[in-house]
This record gives structure tokens, C-alpha cells and sequence, in this order.
């Protein structure tokens, strides 16, 4: 029996994934599921280095059916590395996909989602939203709007300990630790080094304004309910500021 | 096709598909140097450096899979590739690794040092590199260095020591039209171009491809623009999405400024 996956809401569940760091430490590599009225859609692919037993776990959580259709919201290997092997397994579902030019990322069959926009995808509407906190230009987060969870790509991810895996937000006594939130931006959003905190706070904050979160699903961290959110903000604002002024152009 | 842009470096360009979408854009804000007639492409780069040995940097798109063994072949002859340099495990610059490899099963595969993330890239047996290390060829000699201004985390710059030659990946990107495939900086543009029409042009491709000078401290990256200059000084810029820079490299880095400022001030203008 594989492990189940961990129900954020009623329809959407984190499949949690972690890749092993030299420091001891775990970066999460996850998948999500959402239930749509059509079948099942994957949120990014996944890993290969987790292949089989993201095999198992997607069967036993859709029952055996498998996915109808899957969401990337880029096309970076850790985040897409399944898709021709899940396509052989479980048929040629739908891709769909953020990058301008599908082709040249591997993709040539993928329906492009464009930031801004809005598609239907197996009878659920999800929008893409330019994504403030990314590393690659075609990167969108993705907003389930039945749901209202913010599938978060590469932003608002962690650093984990062992056995803290399936840990999400709630599962924090005293919140996500800052040390996690910093550590995971500085080494992964090299970018932050010369960003101007404010001006990327404002964005963010903007965004979580327009489309009210009832969950932030990042792939490369813990989900964060909407009840933490501000706390992680504020761990993050003070994170991103340091990584900004402890970087000094010598 | 290949050219040769100096002594043992041989650039080989996919142009890629005409961007429609990027057309369209440039049209609606009047871009001075497109008009309608044109098709504008953002084309894949790859360099093969060869001495008694020989290194390829980056693989071009998964759209020129059999243009890049093609070139390779037609280059290398009956010699092999010593070493396949992956700038940073993006699909356009590193999607044919595995197709490269099958081909020329001794070369050594080479990667960015960190982060250690390489097993999710199919990178775990590579040589890894970073700033300061070097490959001597046997005539050119390869120096690796920090990617100041990237996208992936996990990606190295790279120069060849004996020609000055600068490989800066995403940074420096500027997007070609119809027939300017495998041209010079100076072929493509009069070297009387004024800066504006220049940044222009530079400005499309990092609106897109470098979306978070939108969210950057101007003067920082400024400083850092300087400092690349003085620190590595190159004599030619080859970067992975712009045609090769033999004249005046100092002056293309110096407008990138104006390319920050300019992203600062009015946000991204799409994806590639």
C-alpha cells in the first residue's frame, strides 16, 4: 500500500515527494490531484527520480483510473520528467502547458495555458497568473478557482527535516520556520540576491488580494493554509531581505 | 550550418520558428526596427570548441536534434567529442544530451556544480564545475564562471581563455529576423545603430526571459553589470539566444543597464 496522499480540500490532494540534500535536509518534489467533473488532472509531473512510486501512489489515489489531463506550470524536468512516461501509461491525456513555444520545450502536443488567461480543463476552470516569485520566464501559478488553492510552482517552497514529509502548514506548532523559507529561496531564486524586497512583496500581497487563497500549493514545499499565509509572508519578506542586503556586488 | 567565430570556436544556431505572438507585440509598440513584412525568431545557440580536444556547450532545442549531430559530425569528422558542457538543464539548451551521448558515448558530461540537485536532472554522473575551474583542451582553455544573470539555479558561465571568448547563456539575448541567422552583432545591425534602437531589441528578449528586473534594485544590477565587465572582460560575447558579438562587447554589456532599467519601469511584455 503506497502512501496516500494528504486531502488539502475536498477535491484537490498533495502527493508528497522529497529529494534527499547533502546537508541532511529534504527538498520537496511534489504533485498535485484535482478531482474535476471529467477526471483527473495532474498539477506538474513530478520528478523522474520518483517515477515509480509516484506510479503507485496517483493509481491508488485516483482508484485505479489514472489522470485525465495534466497542468505544468513550467517545464523544468523536476516538474515535467513524467510526462511521456505517464502518457504511455495512462493514454495521451491532455497537456497543458505555459511555455510560448511547446516544441522547443519537448512538448509539441501541449495546449498552451497564457498568463492572464483562464482555461477549462476536464469541466474545472483554472487560471494562470504571472508568477512574482520564479526562476524560468514561461513559469505560471496556477489558481483552481472551485478550490481557491494557489498552486505556487517553485515559489514558497521550504528546506524539511526527515520525517517531515507530509508535514503541511498545520502540521507546525509553531509555524514554518524561517531558517526553511530563507535557506529554500536563497539557494533556488538565485535572482533574490538583487531584488528589491518591497517591490516583490507588493506583488505578491497584490495577488493573494485579487484571488483569496484557501491554500498555497507549492511544489517544492509545504502546503500553506490560508490561516498561516501571513506568517509565512512575514517569514519571507524578512527572509528575501536578508538574502538581498547579505549580497554585496564586490 | 556552423560558422567559425574565432580560432577552434564553431557556433552553431538553431533559428527556431518565426514567433508570431513576439511579431505582434513589437507591431503594437512600434518597434523600430521591425515592420510587418518580417518574421522574427529567438534562435538556440550552441558552441563547439575544438583544440586537441573538444567541448560542446549546450545541445540546442529538441527541434534541432538531427541539426546539432548533423554539425557535429560535419565538424568533428572522424574525432570524437571529449566533453558536452550543459549550461543549466533547461529543455532548449540541454534536450539532447541523451541523443548526444548515444552518439558520442565517451564524451564526459559536464554540469553547474550547485545546487546538488543533479539526480533530477539526469546529471549525477557528470563533472561538475564552478568559478575558477578550468579544462585545458589542448589549445583553447575553458574557464567556468558564476552565471551572474540566469534563470536556473543550477547554471555556469563559461569562457575560452585564448580568444576572450565570453559565453553568457540567457544574459545578452536579442532576437533575429528573417535572414540574420548566424550573423555577426555587426552584420546584423550598423555599428551606427543608436543605442536605443539596440536596447530595443535587447529589451524584448529580457522582458521576457528575465521578467524579475521587473522586481530589481536598478543600481545593484547596474553595479553588477560593471562588475562582470571588469571581471571578465571579454573581447567576444557568444551568447545562447543573440548573434555573436566581436565589436564593441563593452558597449552591448553597458546597455544592459538601460535593458534593466527599462524592464524595471514597465514590467514584462510575455514568456518565451
Amino acid at each position: 500500500m503506497a502512501d496516500p496522499a494528504v486531502e488539502l480540500s475536498g477535491d484537490v490532494s498533495w502527493i508528497a515527494e522529497a529529494f534527499p540534500l547533502p546537508d541532511g535536509r529534504f527538498e520537496h518534489v511534489s504533485v498535485y490531484l484535482v478531482e474535476a467533473p471529467a477526471g483527473s488532472i495532474l498539477i506538474d509531473s513530478g520528478s523522474f527520480y520518483h517515477r515509480e512510486r509516484l506510479r503507485r501512489r496517483i493509481t491508488q489515489a485516483t482508484a485505479g483510473r489514472g489522470i485525465g489531463a495534466m497542468i505544468l506550470s513550467h517545464s523544468d524536468y523536476p516538474h515535467s520528467g513524467n510526462v511521456p512516461d505517464f502518457r504511455r501509461l495512462w493514454g495521451d491525456f491532455e497537456i497543458v502547458a505555459s511555455c510560448a513555444d511547446a516544441a522547443a520545450q519537448g512538448l509539441p502536443y501541449a495546449r498552451r495555458s497564457r498568463i492572464g488567461g483562464s482555461l477549462d480543463v476536464l469541466g474545472r476552470t483554472f487560471r494562470f497568473l504571472d508568477p512574482p516569485l520564479a526562476d524560468r520566464s514561461h513559469t505560471s501559478w496556477i489558481y483552481d478557482e472551485a478550490s481557491r488553492v494557489m498552486f505556487a510552482a517553485d515559489g514558497f517552497g521550504i528546506y524539511h527535516a526527515e520525517g517531515e514529509t507530509g508535514f503541511t502548514s498545520r502540521d507546525y506548532a509553531a509555524g514554518i520556520s524561517e531558517e526553511a523559507i530563507h535557506d529554500f529561496h536563497k539557494d533556488t531564486i538565485v535572482w533574490l540576491r538583487y531584488v528589491d524586497p518591497a517591490l516583490l512583496m507588493d506583488a505578491l500581497r497584490a495577488m493573494f488580494d485579487a484571488h483569496p487563497v484557501s491554500w498555497v500549493a507549492p511544489i517544492h514545499g509545504a502546503p500553506i493554509a490560508a490561516e498561516d499565509l501571513d506568517d509565512y509572508l512575514e517569514k519571507l519578506e524578512r527572509s528575501v531581505v536578508a538574502v538581498s542586503e547579505g549580497y554585496t556586488v564586490h | 550550418m556552423s560558422r567559425e567565430i574565432a580560432q577552434g570556436i564553431h557556433w552553431i544556431q538553431e533559428l527556431g520558428p518565426a514567433r508570431t505572438e513576439i511579431g505582434e507585440s513589437l507591431l503594437r509598440r512600434g518597434a523600430p526596427w521591425f515592420d510587418r513584412d518580417r518574421t522574427v525568431h529567438v534562435p538556440q545557440n550552441a558552441f563547439l570548441v575544438v583544440g586537441n580536444e573538444s567541448l560542446l556547450f549546450d545541445t540546442l532545442s529538441p527541434l534541432g536534434s538531427d541539426q546539432i549531430i548533423e554539425e557535429l559530425e560535419s565538424i568533428l569528422g572522424d574525432r570524437p567529442l571529449d566533453y558536452l558542457v550543459v549550461s543549466h538543464p533547461d529543455v532548449p539548451h540541454a534536450g539532447n544530451t541523451a541523443r548526444i551521448l548515444r552518439r558520442y558515448p565517451e564524451a564526459r558530461l559536464v554540469a553547474p556544480r550547485e545546487p546538488a540537485t543533479h539526480e533530477l536532472y539526469h546529471l549525477e554522473d557528470s563533472l561538475r564545475v564552478g568559478v575558477g575551474d578550468y579544462l585545458d583542451l589542448g589549445g583553447p582553455l575553458i574557464q567556468f564562471h558564476e552565471a551572474t544573470f540566469l534563470d536556473a539555479a543550477l547554471s555556469v558561465w563559461m569562457s575560452e581563455e585564448t580568444t576572450g571568448t565570453l559565453f553568457p547563456v540567457d544574459w545578452l539575448g536579442f532576437p533575429l529576423l528573417d535572414g540574420e541567422g548566424l550573423s555577426f552583432m555587426d552584420e546584423v545591425v550598423d555599428p551606427e545603430t543608436p543605442d536605443d534602437e539596440l536596447v530595443d531589441r535587447l529589451y524584448e528578449f529580457h522582458a521576457r526571459v528575465m521578467f524579475w528586473f521587473q522586481y530589481a534594485d536598478v543600481e545593484k544590477m547596474k553595479a553588477e553589470t560593471d562588475m562582470v565587465l571588469m571581471r571578465l572582460h571579454p573581447l567576444i560575447i557568444a551568447p545562447s539566444h543573440g548573434p555573436v558579438i566581436r565589436r564593441e562587447p563593452q558597449r552591448l554589456i553597458q546597455l544592459m543597464k538601460g535593458v534593466v532599467e527599462r524592464v524595471h519601469n514597465t514590467g514584462r511584455v510575455g514568456v518565451l
